[in-house]
């Protein structure tokens, strides 16, 4: 365990949650009224040339690494064993799945899974570390930077060392202790894990909910409870991979719309009830609609009343995931039901996990309760797998009390006003700049394109100069030109760290040549390219007005 | 052929062109002449047209056509496709309103329909102990049915924590710093900044202990085996499993997208047989590459506590060449002097016997999480190709301090493992020796579980419930092929009803906490049976656990005579 030098505790919260520095920096998101739901997002476009460059970009790298192998194997066999034949054993990836790993994503390995130590708070510790030989070891010198953080999903702060929710997280282990025993059928059911169920149910207003330990598994062992080859999933292309896994172990029949399009989607649905199962025709047992409420790599929202419109117009299920939003989005933070002013118990199945908002681990599935009754049973997870650990179940209590006002009344209200203030803030900021950039107003999640992917490494090696720690994201996450940043948001950061942020970001954007906004997703309609002291000027004040905002 | 002979031959001097496609192919000629000319570059094409014509016209024809052709061929494509699903009846509006209208979908989930049927399947939900204010440990207390029952100081003999060790001070105290230091949530993936020096010092450790090269941290045990496996098998990849491989292994053979082939529960013979089927029919096929090969087994079998033979196995492995998968969650910690682990029980070196190893953190270990140990090559790989890994946030960091303290303590003592592993002993060697038991149940587990499953014996079973495992399994495979989404079947359901007595009468009489061996059938794939497990953990006395042995087996004794 790395603990630096012992600090005031005054600098160690600062460094952790940054305090308010004028009520002015707060905005209070409302309901959205029916035009601005009904709005399709706009989506900008880079000139030609920014495409046949990337295209151009990633031809290079590719015919570079196609040589680089072509004269690996045969020169360098020692240190491409990892692709060949060896002693009679296949090698554990083929050549050709790997290449874009060992080719592409290697050459620009520093900027991915750079390590940190201490709380991913308002700063973030990154351990520097040194490679001598592309990236295929690193060295650790032992310094540390500490970086303004837009990596973590801690939307609301409560990564925290001190304060409640850790006290409270404590406090679990002196009196629960960290072990969680076995399945929750068997010993791991604790009053915790049902006090967690009440209040998560209650938050997110379903009868009932069931709670796990792992995000990704909520899904990807859910959907195999209540679907098999007879059911149909709809499901938006973007969606999570932990999705797609449940779907698949499922054996549910898949169809996919083009993201976000509802009329698509309207059609797809009409085609398989009539059409029904292939070969045989028969009517589907089931059909599930599956969206997630805050996509992580686009920003965008689901459209929500359209989906629940359709689901009670053609007799589906709706399932929606939760994932980014809960939390972190809407009036009180309960998400994207809570955006569009829809009743949660429309939606059949709302999911979501712990890791963002809640500063902890785990996911959450909330329905019916005759429908979580019949989960409980039929579920793997809860028979077969470890519960969520007492530590963990008191971090998401604590936060959620937060949240809703019961432990420190206001906090939970400042945070979400300052997540909010802060997203739009930096999204209209950037706009301005002259960046594209994608997703609904009150996103905490912001990508901005970046295109070619030799930008990546460039942008992420100059934000860490300039220690700010980011997000890189290109294919396979994202279709292959769009390579992106993705700004996670935090309810931690202060106005005048954004400022710091945008100010960088403007300088490094100059350089690399990403100011390439046509004005096409902005709400005059022309290009925008101001000024950085305007835009910290202005900004601030015109954020809060939705006229600004085209999405 | 007269002609011929008669030598009267009319041969054309030249194939005569119907005047209609000279007429067209001027006007063509003459359009696109006048386009090329404005084009830049243009000439080029002209002279070139101009030039393949006069050397052969038949050329430019055929060149004319290829190029109307996939223009053709390009604008058609859309109406190509509809072709395909040409079996699309034409239905006008009403009849597509009237067939959605008519559709009436089956409710998201089963729903209960009356209080008998309440009775029957929702029982278990009634049956769950939620433990009260405090942690689980060696005495509980806890409540059950909505607060209905409640039951103090009950001896637990129902947890996974065998070790125990996470429950003294200093590992607390270890979890205690680094929540003060770190927080609870990593708050991101590993591969964006949510890998904390802790985790990488974690993997590194694990690594270590186990003597493997590297190491991959997983945010649940129950999801490693899914993600890892389906990472390094593709279609047409080979894997031959042992047939009683847990549910969560099951799950990771169904998404490998591999031809599995199992062979008989640790038989060997049936194993090498298959193995060397395997290798002919390979050597027929002639294939341009080698597939990928692996052998699935667990170390402790989930569903009936068995030890699997590493020795056979690794032997077998090497002379066919496939790779080893073996899932550890029960038995890392468990088997081997030092708690190594299966390859240590046998007195094996893990890095050259096991090519992937499965192993949980919320075991043994006492914290959560689950991990994979292997070679460099694969653990860098799942980095990007194990979605359980990379599409996942990191662990929260005390749960790896809590581990890296955990091995610590082990590295330096091993008397607990010692420990654990004589009262599995022991509690083994007590149950073998009733002779009334041994008429009612199977011992599964073998001597070095902690996990003892009691399974009942098949004439018992065909006696009393009036089915078999084989009968069982053939039903509920028909059910599964016909996608019946209400897997109930009765003699099973009465078997475990009948399994859950035995647990409720142990616990009201001698307050002791063992639990029936939970599994849901409709998720099941291969033959299973409903079982008793009584699992034992270190921190307990023998003394504690004969007397708690002794009142189990004379319940289940009363019981079954009744």
């Amino acid at each position: 365990m790395c603990i630096g030098e012992p600090m005031d505790p005054h600098t160690k919260r600062e460094n952790e949650y940054g305090t308010l520095t004028d009520s002015k920096y707060l905005h209070q998101v409302t309901t959205m009224d029916s035009e601005m739901a009904s709005r399709r997002p706009i989506i900008d476009t880079p000139p030609y040339y920014i495409t046949l460059m990337t295209y151009l970009n990633y031809l290079i790298l590719i015919i570079l690494g196609h040589i680089r192998d072509f004269f690996g194997i045969r020169f360098q066999q020692k240190s491409h064993r990892d692709i060949m034949e060896y002693n009679g054993y296949a090698p554990w990836y083929s050549k050709f799945e790997s290449f874009y790993v060992r080719r592409l994503k290697m050459r620009i390995d520093d900027c991915f899974a750079r390590p940190t130590t201490g709380v991913p708070g308002r700063f973030i510790t990154c351990v520097e570390r040194l490679s001598h030989n592309h990236n295929e070891i690193h060295t650790f010198p032992g310094n540390t930077q500490t970086c303004l953080n837009l990596s973590s999903y801690n939307y609301l702060g409560f990564a925290e060392s001190e304060g409640e929710c850790t006290s409270a997280a404590l406090k679990a282990v002196e009196k629960y202790g960290v072990q969680s025993g076995g399945p929750r059928t068997q010993i791991g059911t604790s009053d915790l894990q049902i006090q967690t169920e009440r209040m998560i149910a209650d938050f997110v207003g379903k009868e009932d909910a069931m709670i796990f330990s792992m995000g990704y598994s909520t899904n990807a062992n859910f959907f195999n409870a209540f679907l098999d080859s007879k059911c149909l999933v709809i499901s938006d292309e973007l969606n999570h991979t932990s999705i797609r896994t449940g779907v698949r172990l499922s054996g549910a029949a898949v169809r996919t719309f083009k993201h976000g399009d509802m009329d698509l989607l309207e059609k797809l649905i009409r085609d398989q009830i009539v059409m029904g199962q292939p070969k045989t025709n028969r009517p589907w047992k089931k059909i599930l609609l599956c969206v997630e409420g805050l996509y992580s790599m686009e920003g965008t929202l689901c459209n929500l009343p359209k989906l629940i419109e359709l689901k009670k117009k053609y007799k589906c299920y709706l399932f929606v995931d939760e994932a980014h939003s809960i939390g972190a989005m809407g009036p009180t933070g309960r998400g994207v039901c809570e955006i569009f002013g829809v009743d949660p118990k429309d939606v059949d199945i709302l999911m979501g996990t712990f890791t963002k908002s809640f500063g902890a681990a785990g996911g959450y599935i909330a329905c019916d309760k005759w429908v979580i009754d019949r989960l409980r049973l039929d579920m793997t997870t809860p028979n077969y797998s470890e519960p969520t650990p007492p530590p963990v179940l008191a971090q998401i209590i604590a936060s959620l009390e937060t949240i809703i006002g019961k432990i420190n009344p206001g906090e939970g209200t400042e945070r979400l006003q300052r997540i909010a203030f802060n997203s739009r803030y930096l999204r209209l900021g950037l706009q301005r700049l002259g960046f594209i950039v994608y997703g609904n107003a009150d996103s905490p999640v912001i990508p901005m394109l970046l295109y070619c992917p030799s930008k990546m490494p460039a942008f992420s090696r100059m934000m860490l100069q300039r220690r700010i720690a980011v997000v890189v994201v290109a294919y396979p996450a994202t279709p292959l030109i769009e390579s992106r940043v993705r700004f996670c948001m935090s309810s931690s950061l202060t106005k005048e760290d954004i400022d710091y942020l945008l100010r960088h970001v403007s300088e490094v954007g100059e350089k690399l040549f990403l100011k390439l906004n046509s004005g096409k997703s902005s709400y005059d309609n022309s290009i925008q390219r101001w000024d950085i002291e305007d835009v910290i000027k202005y900004t601030p004040e015109d954020c809060k007005n939705n006229k600004f905002f085209v999405n | 052929m007269s002609d011929i002979t008669s030598g009267h031959m009319a041969v054309p001097t030249a194939i005569p062109i119907p005047s209609v496609i000279i007429a067209t192919s001027s006007a063509a000629w003459f359009y696109l002449h006048q386009g090329l000319s404005k084009l830049p570059g243009g000439h080029h094409v002209i002279s070139y047209i101009e030039k393949a014509t006069q050397d052969d016209p038949y050329r430019t024809a055929v060149e004319a056509s290829l190029i109307l052709y996939g223009i053709y061929y390009y604008l058609s494509k859309p109406q190509q496709k509809k072709g395909l699903q040409s079996n699309r009846p034409n239905l006008s509006k009403q009849e597509i309103d009237s067939l959605i209208d008519e559709w009436e979908p089956e409710p998201i989930v089963i729903p209960p329909i009356n209080d008998k049927e309440t009775q029957e399947t929702y029982w278990r939900l009634s049956k769950i102990p939620i433990i009260e204010n405090h942690g689980i440990s060696k005495y509980i207390d806890f409540t059950r049915d909505d607060n209905k029952e409640s039951f103090e100081n009950v001896l637990n003999l129902a947890s996974n924590n065998f070790l125990s060790l996470s429950e003294t001070e200093e590992v607390l105290q270890v979890a205690k710093d680094t929540i003060k230091n770190y927080g609870v949530g990593a708050c991101g993936p590993a591969g964006f900044y949510g890998n904390q020096d802790v985790h990488y010092n974690l993997e590194y450790t694990l690594a270590e202990f186990f003597g493997t090269e590297s190491c991959c941290l997983y945010g649940q045990d129950f999801a490693v085996s899914s993600s890892v496996i389906p990472a390094f098998t593709k279609r047409g990849d080979v894997i031959v499993a042992d047939d009683q491989v847990s549910l969560a292994v099951q799950n990771a053979l169904q998404l490998s997208r591999s031809t599995v082939y199992y062979f008989q529960h640790n038989n060997m013979e049936s194993l090498e047989e298959l193995l060397e089927q395997l290798n002919d029919q390979e050597r027929k096929e002639n294939l341009p590459a080698i597939p990928r090969k692996f052998i699935v087994t667990e170390g402790l079998f989930h569903n009936s506590g068995d030890v699997a033979p590493l020795p056979q196995l690794v032997e077998l492995k090497r002379k066919y060449k496939y790779r080893l998968f073996v899932d550890e969650t029960l038995s890392l910690g468990v088997l081997g002097n030092t708690g190594r682990g299966l390859p240590e029980q046998f007195n094996l070196d893990r890095s050259t016997s096991i090519d992937i190893t499965v192993g949980s953190m919320a075991t043994a270990f006492g914290s959560s999480g689950g991990f994979v140990l292997g070679d460099t090559f694969m653990s860098e790989y799942q980095h990007i190709g194990s979605n359980a890994y990379c599409f996942s946030a990191s662990l929260p960091a005390y749960t790896t301090t809590v581990v890296d303290k955990i091995l610590h303590i082990m590295d330096n003592d091993n008397s607990t493992v010692l420990n654990l592993q004589k009262l599995s002993r022991t509690m083994f060697h007590f149950f073998n020796s009733r002779v009334q038991l041994n008429e009612y149940f199977n011992i599964t587990s073998s001597e070095f579980s902690p996990v003892l499953h009691l399974e009942l014996k098949e004439s018992k079973r065909i006696e009393r419930f009036g089915y078999s495992k084989d009968t069982l399994f053939t039903e509920l495979a028909n059910l599964q092929k016909r996608k019946i989404s209400d897997v109930f079947i009765e003699p099973f359901e009465n078997e475990e009803i009948f399994l859950q007595q035995i647990v409720d009468s142990i616990l009201v009489n001698h307050n002791i906490l063992i639990s029936r061996h939970t599994i849901v059938l409709k998720q099941e794939t291969l033959p299973i049976v409903p079982s008793l497990r009584i699992s034992c953990t270190a921190s307990m006395t023998e003394d504690e656990l004969l007397t708690a042995c002794e009142n189990i087996i004379t319940t289940i004794n009363k019981l079954c005579t009744a």
